[in-house]
């Protein structure tokens, strides 16, 4: 076991699908745990594909709970957004932009390879201090509901196992490759400091 | 300075702690030794001599977290009041020997921060100083030699090491990038040329053997995916703070994009070029790239990325600049 709970970090695209979906698992779990999005803006789907809704990440998730139930409060409840954001909502306010957040972390899960990159430009452009490591993974989850379940379940197990080692750093790049080969995924992986 | 009963206060304070955190468990004695270490380094710092020993003595606790505390607590007590590295080397020396591997990693982080302060604290001459030097002379070798651990996580703490230890032991140029928390670190032009002890020509040669080392581990046939990502970063920062070493760093750039470890499980070597793909645009966006240009496109095209992208991160080419006369 690592000599402190580990500081998981996960992070997709709005913070609100996949992110908060793990969010919601892993603090289940007891995992010191926080989510975020690394996109300019917070889109959720609006009643046509080009025509999304935007909010700025200071707007909670109250707040857009609001404005769709005022928009449109049965197509929200179909596809499934309002019942999101009203989960979303228990976990924490609002979402949180990653490249916002000066807080330390031992992992950083990604759920998209384009997130993986951002969060990569991000550390990478911050001034070293202490040159503590902070590992990034990838896995890729489509952005829908039942995909962030499953993928969810997925980085929880990843996360136990990590959290499990006896040393962590030393062990990471083999479980990594046994779980490559048990879920059928490929994972990018990488080493960042602070 | 305080009045001398608020001063009395904080000390009988620190000395009922530190009674306290003989007798607890773990977490309840960190976060005692944490108050003490904030009375002490924070509030009243002219204490920190007197408790000094008090706190080292849980260098030798059971506890790895204690131990890693103590680590913590001697970078912070130095930066306070450098000299006190005077007395404290010796006990940072012991735990970068210790048992457990995050001990160890936690001394090699504090030790790239302490030794540049050694290196500024010991410009006025004293035997204690020299002796100090010294040490700190041997540890960077430790250090260096950790490089071979067995252990992937130490390698990786020791590549940073080494990537902190050869931009402090060159000089800063015209064109080096540097960090604004980094603007007042030594670095070997300041150090002076008639110094009884340290000597700048053994420095700066030590620099260059360590980037010599560094580049060597990077060859290695089976280095680790992780230690291959740290080292290709570790060379992006030494060629934009240090651009002398960039014709060094482009081709081992090169030579790794040819030759990548026969190791690497398919998804590291996606992962591994993707890192390389960025450290290249990073090196690429130096002013000092010019001359490397050429080489760096080609590799970038290689690597998937778009010209028009290529073109983006290329700066124009400079004015000449005025000589002075």
């Amino acid at each position: 076991m690592p000599s402190h709970p580990l500081r998981v970090a996960v992070v997709c695209s709005s913070n609100q699908n996949r992110s908060m979906e793990a969010h919601n698992i892993l603090s289940k779990r007891g995992f010191e745990v926080r989510s975020f999005g690394t996109g300019s803006h917070v889109k959720l789907p609006g009643p046509a594909p080009d025509k999304p809704n935007v909010y700025d990440f200071k707007t909670t998730y109250e707040q857009m709970y609001n404005d769709l139930v005022r928009k449109d409060k049965e197509l929200y409840t179909q596809n499934g957004i309002l019942h999101m954001l009203d989960r979303n909502k228990r976990i924490k306010s609002k979402p949180e932009r990653f490249q916002s957040c000066k807080d330390n972390f031992d992992l950083v899960i990604t759920c998209e390879e384009r997130v993986y990159d951002q969060v990569l430009e991000d550390l990478n452009s911050r001034e070293q201090e202490t040159m503590q490591p902070v590992h990034v993974i990838n896995v890729d989850i489509q952005d829908n509901h039942e995909e962030a379940t499953l993928g969810a379940f997925l980085i929880c197990e990843l996360c136990q196992c990590i959290q499990h080692t006896d040393d962590m750093e030393n062990e990471i790049d083999e479980l990594l490759q046994e779980f490559e080969d048990k879920s059928s995924r490929a994972f990018l992986h990488t080493v960042c400091f602070y | 300075m305080r009045p001398e009963h608020v001063r009395n206060s904080i000390c009988f304070q620190v000395v009922d702690l530190l009674n306290q955190a003989a007798l607890i468990p773990t977490d309840a004695k960190l976060a005692v030794l944490k108050q003490v270490q904030e009375l002490i380094i924070n509030k009243d710092p002219s204490l920190l001599d007197n408790f000094l020993d008090e706190m080292i003595a849980f260098q030798t606790d059971k506890s790895i977290e204690v131990r890693k505390f103590v680590i913590g607590f001697i970078e912070e007590a130095c930066k306070r009041d450098n000299e006190l590295l005077l007395r404290l080397i010796a006990n940072l020396n012991m735990l970068l020997k210790d048992d457990s591997v995050n001990v160890v990693k936690k001394a090699i982080l504090t030790l790239t921060q302490m030794y540049k302060v050694t290196l500024q604290v010991t410009k006025a001459v004293s035997d204690m100083q020299e002796a100090c030097w010294e040490m700190v002379t041997q540890m960077k070798g430790d250090v260096l030699a950790l490089l071979d651990s067995e252990n992937d996580g130490v390698r990786t703490h020791a590549i940073k090491f080494t990537e902190s230890l050869i931009v402090t032991l060159s000089p800063r140029v015209v064109d080096s990038d540097v960090p604004k928390r980094q603007e007042s670190d030594i670095t070997l032009d300041k150090v002076p040329k008639d110094h009884t002890y340290i000597r700048y020509d053994v420095l700066c040669e030590e620099g260059k053997s360590a980037l010599d080392k560094l580049l060597k581990f990077m060859v290695h046939p089976a280095i680790s995916s992780i230690n291959l990502t740290t080292a290709l970063g570790s060379l992006a920062t030494i060629a934009r703070q240090r651009p002398m070493f960039m014709s060094k760093v482009v081709q081992a750039y090169e030579t790794l994009h040819a030759n990548l470890p026969p190791t690497l499980a398919k998804s590291q070597v996606s992962s591994v070029r993707k890192n390389l793909k960025l450290h290249l645009v990073a090196v690429l966006k130096h002013p000092s790239s010019l001359e490397f240009q050429g080489q760096i496109s080609t590799l970038l095209l290689d690597l998937g990325m778009p010209q028009s992208e290529i073109t983006r991160s290329t700066p124009p080419p400079r004015e000449h600049r005025k000589r002075p006369r």
